[in-house]
């Protein structure tokens, strides 16, 4: 196993707020590690340091050269179709046609929502949403994904399937950073990072 | 930067302006009324004023209704292009952050938005100039076109630039409303500056060069070259003020 991501001596606050106190680890490839901790505990703080939104006070970080975000929230464009926004991601990815194609039938499909596919982002349920979400960051089969709740809104079938999903590919070699509040999801980690008051643990 | 994806936020941006049928509706709708309102209420007396780029000595006699139409037709331009370069750039800021973790650049992002906002404003430049032509014939319609377009070109760049400055939606509109209230609906009427005070204070606001384009093209025969230029090397000094602040924003960290 190598390293996706290291992440050393990482610190950072929000004026005298300290969210993160030195924190340190490493996710290798083919592992699913969770982050938990109380709301409010820095969880998308450092998620954010970790993909590079957000630069920490101090610390380092050696990132992989290809993420896959999702973030808490549903970031999309209303007035645009579910095709639309793989089509625009994909070409970000710098992905060929006939390869997100292909990509994206395998998420419609994972995760059921290929009767939305042209409909505008604006008519679809939370939860449908929520699956575009995820899958825009799942699109290119990244070395790391970092999912922020990534299954917020989802029936609990649909959370079953992402889970199935995600063990697939962390069986295939690809690596998870996912915060959780779960508790039964904690089970699945290979490793667990709890953060409080700033701290990891 | 990738012409592709550059190409890819234009369609997209502009798919999206396009579903968004009441604003477009709102941006027929807007100028019009301001045109039946000076029509209905101003009076077609003649009133002198004087066009500063023109001449200090030279008065302009023409009907106040023709005077007042083309002032409002540019602070229409001016108001709607700000309030689009706001949205545009405001709007979808979290997304569009988003795609630059998915592979685009910033500046690309920007130069879609900015084209979009081009292209959107040289329609309603069109339209609003045609418009005019309805109620009078102005000495150089195509002046007066450039002119409306320019206003358009420098109030949408001040939008584009609020919002990248301003995360709130009420913020960002209040900064627009004060400035483009006060400048372009307000002190850069002719009939104003003709009696107003410091008047050096009203020829370094952002819709200074614009107006005067398009008075100068609509009612004398003077040469408007300069004051266009102006307009230009105005409206891309705060687009490039607004693409610096917006790459600094939207950066990634390494």
């Amino acid at each position: 196993m190598s390293i996706v991501l290291e992440v050393e001596h990482i610190s950072r606050s929000f004026g005298r707020q300290k969210i993160l106190a030195d924190a340190s680890f490493t996710v290798d490839t083919g592992q699913l590690i969770g982050i938990t901790g109380e709301n409010g505990s820095g969880k998308s703080t450092l998620l954010k340091i970790v993909t590079g939104m957000l630069k920490p006070d101090s610390g380092s970080i050696i990132r992989p050269v290809s993420m896959g975000y999702c973030p808490q929230e549903v970031l999309l464009f209303e007035q645009l179709t579910v095709l639309e926004h793989f089509k625009c991601w994909a070409r970000g990815y710098g992905m060929k046609p006939e390869h997100w194609q292909e990509r994206m039938e395998v998420l419609l499909q994972q995760f059921q929502f290929k009767q939305h596919l042209h409909k505008l982002v604006e008519h679809l349920s939370g939860g449908t949403k929520q699956k575009l979400n995820l899958a825009l960051a799942l699109l290119h089969q990244p070395d790391l994904l970092v999912l922020d709740e990534p299954y917020n809104g989802f029936d609990w079938e649909t959370y079953l399937r992402f889970w199935s999903y995600a063990e697939a590919i962390v069986a295939a070699g690809q690596s998870i950073l996912v915060v959780s509040h779960f508790i039964n999801d904690q089970q699945r980690f290979d490793h667990i990072l709890h953060l409080q008051n700033g701290l990891l643990s | 930067m990738n012409v592709k994806r550059t190409w890819s936020v234009m369609e997209i941006t502009l798919l999206q302006l396009i579903r968004r049928r009441i604003t477009l509706v709102l941006l027929l709708v807007i100028p019009s009324l301001f045109f039946w309102v000076v029509d209905f209420t101003t009076s077609k007396r003649v009133t002198p004023f004087k066009l500063a780029t023109v001449s200090e000595e030279t008065y302009v006699e023409v009907p106040a209704r023709d005077e007042s139409l083309v002032f409002i037709g540019v602070a229409a331009v001016g108001f709607l292009a700000s309030f689009l370069g706001l949205n545009l750039v405001q709007k979808n800021a979290g997304v569009h952050r988003r795609m630059v973790l998915a592979g685009y650049r910033s500046w690309e992002i920007f130069t879609a938005l900015f084209a979009v906002l081009f292209f959107t404003v040289g329609l309603l430049a069109l339209y609003v100039g045609l418009a005019l032509h309805l109620f009078f014939t102005p000495q150089n319609l195509i002046g007066t076109l450039l002119g409306i377009f320019s206003a358009g070109i420098v109030y949408g760049s001040y939008g584009i630039l609020s919002g990248v400055l301003i995360r709130g939606e009420l913020e960002g509109m209040l900064l627009i409303v004060l400035l483009a209230n006060i400048d372009a609906g307000w002190l850069q009427n002719p009939l104003f500056y003709d009696g107003a005070q410091h008047q050096e204070f009203i020829r370094y606001l952002p819709a200074w060069f614009p107006s005067q384009v398009t008075l100068t093209a609509a009612f004398t025969s003077h040469s408007f070259v300069k004051s266009f230029g102006f307009s230009v090397l105005y409206g891309l000094g705060l687009l490039l003020l607004g693409l610096l602040l917006y790459i600094y924003k939207m950066r990634i960290f390494k």
